[in-house]
């Protein structure tokens, strides 16, 4: 009982780390532009199935193949960003606005996706994952590499944030946008920042999903309303410590619900995020 | 010809789903992206009656109105101590908790996913009359809902929307309102769902989910908010336009993924250019 709960316990921390890239990303957005982008799990889809793409179809290499996935991903993100959401708020459109518009793009995209794959799972890797054996608990290698990704990703992401100066600027506008502009952040600039960071990081979970477990087209979806309510957990204000505990708690929970009762997941997932909004709509941490 | 009454049948199914959507998120200004939940509890509710238990196929009708005015009125009740954008994500919650329920609780007919065999009567058997009923129930819902907003009661609800404040300065307590029009809302809708289990003679889990609910809002975004002809209209023109993609002599694999990116465009176009819908009064502010 002891080993399945500890490998229970590896898998969610697995599972966390996707969580917090594409909830870090999503939160980042949310925190500095006020924008509900329901499209960023779109961009983590697109990241998927270009590594898919390239990698299984293609026979690219996979660091190759990889790399292209999350420079897709940065490049869409910041496209739907200029196409979708610029001419929104130019007519003067609000918050609902934008997370309307938002999801129409991600309906598009996965439209497109669905007529390609006809909705069927894409696996990326060609192998079988490697199986360590520890005592009695067998756990999965891709988790470390997972675990050891989003770390040094969190620990760029800090660096940037808080050692460079478009950082700073970033951190400006999560605190007062306008005051921001007014002492002369190009806001524009630090957008652009923004939209290919935060994309890039989903990429890189949409990369690390469809090598592990696969995509289909409605894990954009998902995964985004997963990433929220980790968001939600952890509380907007705080971008990076939020989302780590946000998306190390629902990781967890996840892994723990499928084990003992897995056709509750969803159900547990968003029972929490209402009782949570009810309760402390700042979040844990904010 | 047969396919023409089934097509009417579901046109004025979907118009008491959007008027009663109209009268909460146009009228009122609550921003309910789960409106599907209550179509399913209503659907639910009558099927199970009417095929488990062999109840009369007109009172099982009225319970899922009940049913679902219930399910409502129960979920509002934690929703309202939240705000703004969170109510929006909390209502989508909602769908989601919803559509694990119908799918792990919820009866079904040995061998498939959902339920089948309604014990129809006489008016409801065949299509013809089954189309001029529905129609009848629809007209009746659509006039009732032009009282209700031409009404103190309407006035009421704008204020709800436009000035909580100056309402409640009257002595009058805008919760109060949101709680009548969100319950009123929830009868409609799971009427509805009722009679669309009775027009598919199919209900499965899949019906509502985020889907439906997204369907829902293109109806009254491209229809107009605030406007009771808008709701028709919008419901008309959608699946007028829906069908007619079928003659285009596409694979029929394809139409799925065109109609979904369809409304994805509909919903950026209508963001960006025309936020009031067709014939709307109000628009998605904030």
């Amino acid at each position: 009982m002891l080993a399945s709960l500890l490998q229970v316990f590896s898998t969610g921390l697995g599972l966390a780390g996707y969580y917090a890239l594409v909830a870090v990303g999503f939160a980042l957005i949310f925190a500095t532009l006020r924008i509900f982008h329901v499209a960023h799990g779109t961009v983590f889809i697109i990241s998927g199935y270009t590594f898919f793409g390239l990698h299984r179809l293609l026979g690219f290499d996979v660091f190759l193949s990889a790399a292209a996935g999350v420079a897709s991903a940065a490049l869409a993100g910041l496209a739907i960003d200029k196409i979708v959401y610029g001419p929104v708020l130019r007519r003067g459109g609000g918050m609902f606005g934008l997370f309307i518009a938002s999801l129409g793009a991600a309906l598009i995209v996965e439209a497109g996706f669905l007529a390609w794959t006809k909705g069927v799972v894409s696996v990326a890797r060609t192998g079988m994952l490697d199986i360590f054996v520890v005592g009695d608990v067998a756990l999965r290698g891709l988790d470390f590499g997972i675990f050891a990704l989003v770390a040094a990703a969190f620990g760029a992401l800090y660096l940037w944030l808080h050692r460079t100066n478009t950082g700073l600027e970033v951190r400006g506008l999560t605190d007062n946008a306008d005051l921001a502009a007014v002492v002369g952040v190009d806001v524009r600039r630090t957008r652009n920042s923004i939209f290919l960071v935060a994309s890039a990081l989903a990429g890189l979970a949409g990369v690390l999903t469809a090598y592990d477990t696969g995509l289909v087209p409605s894990s954009g979806f998902k995964t985004l309303f997963i990433g929220v309510v980790a968001v939600i957990l952890g509380g907007v204000r705080n971008i990076l410590l939020g989302t780590i505990v946000g998306a190390a708690c629902l990781g967890l929970l996840t892994a723990f619900a499928g084990f003992f009762f897995p056709e509750w997941i969803t159900f547990t997932i968003f029972l929490i995020m209402i009782v949570l909004i009810i309760v402390r709509p700042q979040g844990i941490l904010g | 010809m047969e396919h023409l009454l089934y097509l009417g049948t579901l046109i004025a199914v979907w118009v008491i789903v959007a008027l009663a959507a109209n009268l909460v998120i146009g009228y009122t200004g609550m921003m309910a992206m789960g409106q599907a939940a209550y179509l399913g509890v209503g659907a639910y509710v009558t099927a199970t009656l009417n095929i488990l238990l062999g109840v009369n196929f007109y009172f099982a009708l009225l319970l899922g109105a009940v049913a679902g005015a219930l399910a409502a009125a129960i979920t509002l009740l934690p929703l309202r101590r939240i705000g703004g954008f969170y109510f929006a994500l909390a209502t989508l919650g909602v769908n989601f908790v919803f559509f694990d329920i119908f799918h792990n609780l919820a009866p079904r007919v040995e061998g498939s996913e959902g339920l089948y065999g309604l014990q129809l009567p006489g008016l409801f058997a065949s299509s013809g009359p089954r189309f001029a009923a529905t129609l009848a129930i629809g007209v009746l819902c659509v006039l009732l809902c032009q009282r209700v907003v031409a009404s103190p009661l309407g006035r009421a609800l704008r204020a709800t929307r436009d000035r909580p404040d100056a309402l409640a300065a009257l002595g009058k307590d805008p919760r109060r309102y949101q709680m009548v029009v969100w319950t009123f809302a929830g009868a409609l809708t799971g009427l509805a769902g009722g009679l669309y289990a009775a027009t598919l003679f199919y209900i499965d889990p899949t019906l509502f989910t985020l889907d439906a609910s997204i369907l829902i809002l293109v109806y009254i975004g491209v229809g107009g908010l605030a406007s009771t002809a808008g709701s028709v209209l919008g419901v008309i023109l959608l699946i007028a336009f829906n069908e007619s993609l079928r003659f285009i002599g596409l694979p029929s694999q394809f139409v799925g993924p065109l109609q979904q990116a369809m409304y994805g465009l509909l919903l950026i176009g209508l963001m960006i250019f025309r936020r009031r819908g067709l014939m709307g009064e109000y628009d998605f502010r904030e």
